[in-house]
């Protein structure tokens, strides 16, 4: 069952992305290990995990869109999904340093041992198993999920309210993390990796192996996230972003489909977190803060709201613009980054994917009058929703009540 | 500082009375004393400062002084002892007995006598002691309470003396707990040391206590059991205060986060636009006030304790006209798209940080606060800071003031249409696009003189506008969207919670539970405080 | 599309390489500069860049290094922990530089520990903090707590600082407060100080109402006994709680505040006046009266173009840095990380305060400990230093888990934790 589910997510443009998905996967990694440092072909270590870390941006990206795109729930806080699924490994790869810290404990982590703390809190507990780690990367993003989406759509809180308590989540889970009491090295956080599964973090073949590992688990995420768009569950998703009452009032609970992709895309950002944590090396409370959350929402804008393709496109760019731009630039990047935002939003509303496939369909539309203005017989209009459009690009009405208005 | 400046007159006054006749020999014989302060280290200048005050000469007063203010310095080539002022490059000398210009000199010709922390404390209650008589009340004012803080006993006759002449009420109250203050440190009667115990504690207030704390810990019998008694009932009267002063904190953090949320609630709350680029706007506020002081400091210097009142119309105008820039460059491109406002303020935010950042430096910029906003006074046992104090009354005049224009003027009336109805209002012969620009300025502007209060009491920097954006989103979505009372109320109630909170969570942990009462609160009424109720809810 | 873009950004990513290589191979010593230029810290680590530009151009005007000159690599890595490790691989593995000079708190050097360790490159660390740490490839050239903490409580407990018996420890919470006030709690009790007699509190980063915080040291200082603060508060929140304490009348004749993270560059953003005679505790200040310090300044204030522009320790800490890494390398003849590490022990450089600093085995400096009362001017007047030079302590011997560890990365011994009881490299018992 669920190989059929997943393989009606998979058509002819789905397949286009899973496949350059899968090259770059193995194209990467190969050409980081196999050819020689001063081939014209070798990627460097660095760019393998840098574009890992892009990787798993992507996946956070992929996780709003899912939400936002497609359900209409704008969150300003989905960073904290994001950093709790980092927590959960960074905590599992503090316990896999055992006997290697500087005090040489066994069982504390370093930061516990120098602020005097005499045995391990409970909530570590476990975190020294792998799979018991990679369990709560999924389970305690989700819970937060349920608990908060739980509350807050059956009180409905809609639009702006729901963004902004989103952000007060996030923003709280900043503050407490920061805390030293709370035991999870507070500001400095989680850091000084050594091993994971065994393998040491920082061997070239850990990185490309980590390289691989979120590049799949973007094609699953990206899978199970169009398989979902894609079904009847999809479609009255669309619906509630698109007129949450009206929905309602046909006879569907609403807040029963708003939880259920709230809680799949908080635990996608958890994964995105513990793929992130290995590759960058450390994790700590400065992933809460409400302008990273921002920051991923306007990775999806910018790469086109409602596509998921967008979301991942989206987010490479913009941090590559980034990487490229801290740079070159050093002194006054914020100026290209803060323009970079105002055009898209200014001349590309749909964002790039968007804009080129409303192109696209013009363009075809085009050619279609053109040949029945020449004679041919074939009525010039596409199917009215082709299956093979993103989902909402294809028909966005600008300006009417149908463009998703979180706030009112 | 004007205490400084009446001392100052009243020591020029003393100097020249006793500066003519025979009192000029009587000068000369302090000349050595004050000329040793050139030699030996703290050690040896606080015997120096004991031999001074000794002479109980009010002439050596200025002196000690300038010594306690870091002013007095001693000629390298022949140790004489000088008061030196700024002048240029060099230093402007004058005598510190005689008061008399005695020229300039190069920076490196002359070395300054140090103190430290514990002789400008010797040097206070020297200095308390010689001035008990003066007849400025306020520096009779403030050489009693020097003299209190000293508690020396020996200063119990001159005290005496002191009450004995003293007219002023208030100065010989305040004498009175400080001959209480030194009897206390004396070896007094026991009778003595009841009655000063009773002055003390009808003061009533902390120093006080410290004061009874210390007795009781060290006597013993009746003294003692009366010192418990009296810190027992000026613990039980602090308790008392202690809550007034939650709620006046509480006020005044409300106010605080009433000012920087008050422009969002317009822009944000009225227009709806998600305006990212707010706490920017309160940023360029803080700058507009640093460039007048600086302009002031540098043409006209008497005009510094009237730069507020020249920053804020100025703030209003400058955030004011960017956000108007702001509105017809981008936003108005983006009406009907809220989320998409996010985003390009989001990016103008950047922008402008880094502008800021560009043209003024990355570090902190000074804002003085101009003397009317700087000290305290006592209400009670509350100590109220006056930039507090102002910024909540100007907060509330802010607020008023907005409620006027929007409800009181036809512009008001306008803005209102526009936001209820844009069609309508439109048909009716408004000009849409105009109220637009104006009303997203005027949030812009009023962001703007609140960056002018909130340049008294936090830093100015580029990241100031960074510190506030959060917290007026939340003010303004707690309070309700689009209604400015729930603006003011919800900023109240969150500055109150929070310092209620303070003192048994601590800082960090009252802030985040103010967080989760606001995620819970919107549970229950997911519209904020003040919900805005009809057809325009489902909009 | 997809494939355009991925494509551009290897592409990008590919020439940004390659263009790195191809600089590498001119005659420069190249030199990395990881200072936040944007975000919150940047008010703090601006100033440094800029410090460390001047110091790179003057070295350059005497010649540079091993008859090349150095060329500054500039990155910024935005305030961004996470991004502190990416710009940090850049700079050594794109930009190729032989050392870096950077970092500004203990979290983001501890985020490119790794990376350093990975590539075996040169990280100079110039700020305060809170030791427990010793790392082959890192030298730091600020002050360890004692160097710092300590020496400024011994001031205060003497009797020309007041002879204050009752200590409030506030602090931001964060991991260099957290250390430093652990630790001199440990050092005040074994000193007879009694725990009643020592309050400690916590705020949030970027705290701006200190009004609560205020009215609570007042009230611990008025039982009695002599009372002072001992500030570990970070920058930001310094401003708004000055200006509370000036304006609540706190004078520093009564209850004197000594802070550990305020210096020049932090007073030039306050109205002074209410503030003569608190106190700090550096390794230098700008006030310190020699000629390499006048010099110094001059060079700084002719660089900024700003003649107001101040100096503090941070940038004394890059200036002995610098001029170590300098010496080392020219003692080495190469500008291989092995060779310089090897050399860069027991090199000696002047510092600006009169003295000369040395490198010491453990990675840590030699400096002189002053404590200063902050001027009506925004300076601050020496009124007491160390008789000699203090060497930092990588491993405080106040708290449980690392006073049996000391640090010595000369050979043999080549260890950042050998611990003396059991003998071995590698932490405790195990």
């Amino acid at each position: 069952m669920m190989t059929s589910f997943l393989f009606r997510a998979l058509d002819a443009k789905a397949g286009v992305f899973v496949a350059i998905l899968l090259a770059v996967i193995v194209a990467v990694p190969a050409l980081n290990l196999l050819t020689p440092p001063d081939s014209p072909f070798h990627v460097p270590t660095y760019a393998v995990t840098l574009m890992g870390k892009y990787l798993t941006y992507a996946l956070l990206a992929l996780s709003v869109d899912l939400v936002w795109g497609f359900c209409g729930i704008l969150s300003l806080g989905h960073g904290a999904f994001f950093a709790l699924g980092g927590y959960a490994m960074g905590m599992y790869l503090m316990r896999q340093i055992g006997t290697r810290g500087v005090y040489g404990d066994p069982i504390l982590p370093d930061f516990m041992v120098f602020l005097n703390w005499n045995e391990l809190p409970w909530y570590w507990y476990g975190f020294d198993m792998a799979w018991f780690a990679f369990l709560l990367v999924l389970l305690v993003p989700g819970a937060l999920a349920f608990i908060f989406g739980w509350f807050a759509f059956r009180s409905r809180v809609t639009g702006v309210y729901l963004s902004i308590i989103t952000q007060a989540l996030t923003y709280a889970l900043l503050l407490a993390f920061f805390r030293n009491d709370m035991g999870f090295g507070g500001n400095n956080g989680l850091t000084d990796f050594k091993d994971i599964l065994g393998f040491d973090v920082q061997a070239n073949t850990t990185r490309a192996g980590l390289f691989a590992a979120s590049g799949l688990a973007l094609m699953i995420c990206f899978l199970i996230c169009r398989a979902i768009t894609r079904s009847k569950l999809g479609k009255v998703l669309v619906a509630v972003r698109d007129a949450e009452s009206r929905t309602r009032f046909l006879g569907y609970r609403v807040e029963n489909y708003k939880l259920f992709v709230w809680v799949i895309s908080a635990m996608m950002a958890g994964i995105a977190g513990s793929l992130y944590v290995p590759q960058v090396g450390i994790i700590n409370p400065g992933e809460f803060a409400p302008a990273n959350s921002i920051e991923a929402v306007i990775w999806v804008a910018v790469g086109g709201r409602g596509t998921l393709v967008g979301a991942v496109i989206g987010a490479v760019l913009v941090n590559f613009a980034k990487t490229w731009f801290t740079a070159a630039l050093p002194d006054v990047w914020l100026f290209a980054l803060g323009a970079l935002f105002v055009i898209v939003t200014l001349f590309l509303p749909k964002g790039i994917v968007g804009t080129i496939s409303q192109g696209w369909t013009a363009i075809r539309q085009r050619k279609l009058s053109a040949a029945y203005a020449d004679g041919s017989d074939e009525p010039p209009n596409l199917p009215p929703n082709s299956p093979a459009a993103p989902a909402n690009v294809t028909r966005a009405a600008p300006s009417s009540g149908a463009e998703p208005q979180p706030a009112e | 500082m004007s205490f400084l400046k009446s001392f100052l007159m009243f020591l020029c006054l003393m100097a020249g009375l006793v500066g003519t006749g025979a009192a000029q020999s009587d000068l000369e014989s302090l000349r050595p004393l004050v000329n040793a302060l050139a030699e030996g280290k703290y050690k040896e200048t606080q015997k120096q400062i004991g031999d001074l005050a000794a002479t109980g000469n009010p002439a050596v007063a200025p002196a000690l002084e300038a010594l306690g203010a870091g002013e007095l310095f001693f000629r390298k080539s022949d140790k004489q002892v000088f008061i030196a002022k700024k002048a240029g490059k060099g230093y402007a000398l004058s005598d510190p007995l005689t008061l008399e210009d005695a020229g300039e000199t190069g920076r490196r010709a002359v070395t300054k006598i140090k103190v430290n922390n514990n002789l400008r404390r010797v040097i206070r209650s020297a200095l308390g002691s010689l001035t008990l008589l003066a007849p400025d009340p306020k520096v009779r004012m403030a050489a009693a309470e020097a003299v209190f803080k000293a508690k020396d006993p020996e200063a119990i006759e001159s005290l005496e003396a002191a009450i004995a002449k003293e007219i002023d009420d208030d100065v010989r109250l305040v004498m009175e707990q400080a001959r209480a203050a030194a009897v206390l440190n004396s070896d007094g009667s026991d009778g003595d040391k009841l009655e000063a115990i009773e002055t003390l504690a009808s003061m009533g207030n902390r120093e006080a206590l410290s004061l009874l704390i210390g007795l009781r810990d060290s006597s013993e019998g009746e003294v003692q059991q009366a010192a418990t008694r009296a810190v027992n009932t000026i613990n039980k009267s602090l308790a008392l205060w202690d809550n007034a002063q939650n709620i006046w904190y509480g006020i005044s953090l409300g106010s605080v986060l009433l000012l920087a949320a008050i422009g969002l609630a317009i822009t944000f709350g009225v227009m709806g636009v998600i305006n990212m680029a707010h706490g920017e706007m309160v940023m360029i506020g803080a700058y507009v006030t640093f460039v007048v002081q600086e302009l002031i400091r540098s043409s006209a210097p008497g005009l510094f304790e009237y730069s507020l009142f020249i920053a804020l119309p100025l703030a209003f105008l400058v955030s004011g006209a960017i956000g108007v820039g702001i509105e017809r460059g981008v936003i108005r491109w983006l009406y009907g798209r809220p989320l998409e406002t996010l985003l390009a303020t989001w990016g103008i935010s950047l922008i402008l940080q880094q502008a800021v950042r560009s043209i003024f430096g990355p570090t902190n910029r000074e804002v003085g606060n101009p003397d009317w906003m700087s000290g305290a006074f006592e209400l009670g046992q509350l100590t109220i800071t006056y930039n507090r104090m102002w910024i909540v009354v100007f907060a509330i005049l802010v607020f008023a003031g907005l409620m006027l224009v929007l409800k009181k003027t036809s512009f008001g009336l306008f803005t209102r249409a526009v936001t209820q109805n844009r069609r309508m209002a439109a048909s009716m012969g408004i000009r849409t696009p105009w109220i637009d620009a104006m009303t997203f300025g005027l949030g812009s502007g009023i962001a703007g003189i609140a960056g002018v209060a909130l340049s008294q009491i936090d830093n100015v920097s580029p990241n100031l506008g960074q510190g506030y954006i959060i917290d007026s989103f939340m003010v303004v979505v707690f309070g309700g969207v689009g209604n400015l009372w729930g603006t003011l109320v919800g900023a109240m109630t969150l500055g109150v919670v929070n310092k209620f909170l303070e003192p048994y969570a601590g800082a960090v942990l009252g802030k985040i539970l103010v967080l989760v009462f606001i995620i819970l609160f919107i549970q229950k009424r997911p519209r904020g405080l003040f919900a805005l109720k009809g057809r325009a809810v489902e909009a | 599309m997809k494939k355009t873009l991925t494509g551009l950004a290897l592409a990008g990513l590919m020439t940004s390489t390659f263009a790195g290589l191809s600089y590498a191979q001119e005659e420069t010593i190249k030199v990395g500069i990881l200072h936040s230029l944007s975000g919150t810290m940047a008010i703090s680590e601006t100033t440094l860049k800029d410090a460390m530009l001047m110091l790179i151009e003057e070295q350059n005007k005497k010649g540079g290094v091993l008859g090349k000159k150095l060329e500054a690599v500039v990155v910024d890595p935005a305030s961004d922990w996470p991004l502190f490790a990416e710009k940090a691989r850049e700079l050594i593995e794109v930009n190729g530089v032989d050392a870096v000079f950077g970092c500004w708190t203990s979290v983001s050097r501890k985020s490119v520990l790794p990376v350093f360790e990975e590539l075996n490159s040169l990280l100079f660390y110039p700020v305060q903090y809170e030791g427990e740490e010793s790392q082959r490839n890192v030298f730091y050239t600020g002050a360890a707590p004692n160097t710092q903490a300590i020496p400024a409580v011994d001031y205060l407990m003497s009797e020309e600082g007041g002879s204050v018996e009752r200590w409030v420890l506030a602090g931001t919470d964060y991991v260099y407060p957290r250390t430093t006030n652990k630790i001199l709690e440990a050092y005040l009790k074994s000193k007879g100080v009694a725990e009643e007699d020592i309050m400690i509190n916590y705020t949030p980063f970027g705290h701006s109402d200190w009004q609560t915080i205020v009215s609570d040291i007042k009230t611990f200082g008025s039982a009695g006994k002599k009372t002072a603060v001992v500030s570990t508060i970070n920058g930001d929140a310094n401003v708004p709680f000055y200006k509370e304490l000036g304006n609540a009348g706190i004078k520093a004749e009564d209850i004197p505040v000594v802070a550990f993270s305020v210096g020049e560059e932090e007073l030039a953003g306050l109205d002074t006046a209410p503030l003569v005679g608190h106190l700090a505790a550096w390794n230098y200040f700008q006030s310190a009266d020699t000629d390499a310090n006048a010099e110094f300044i001059e060079t700084w204030q002719a660089f900024t173009g700003d003649e107001d522009r101040v100096t503090n320790d941070p940038m004394e800490a890059s200036y002995i840095g610098f001029n170590m890494w300098v010496e080392a390398v020219e003692k080495a003849g190469t500008t291989d990380a092995d060779a310089v590490i090897d050399a860069i022990v027991g090199v000696s450089v002047p510092n600006l305060t009169g003295g000369y600093s040395a490198m010491m085995p453990n990675h840590h400096i030699t400096k002189p400990v002053l404590i200063g009362e902050i001027q009506e001017d925004g300076q601050f007047e020496t009124v007491w230093e160390t008789s000699g030079l203090v060497g930092g302590d990588a491993w405080s011997d106040y708290l449980e888990g690392s006073k049996d560890l000391i640090s010595d990365w000369r050979a043999p011994m080549s260890c950042g934790n050998f611990n003396v009881k059991t003998g071995k490299c590698g932490g405790s018992d195990s």
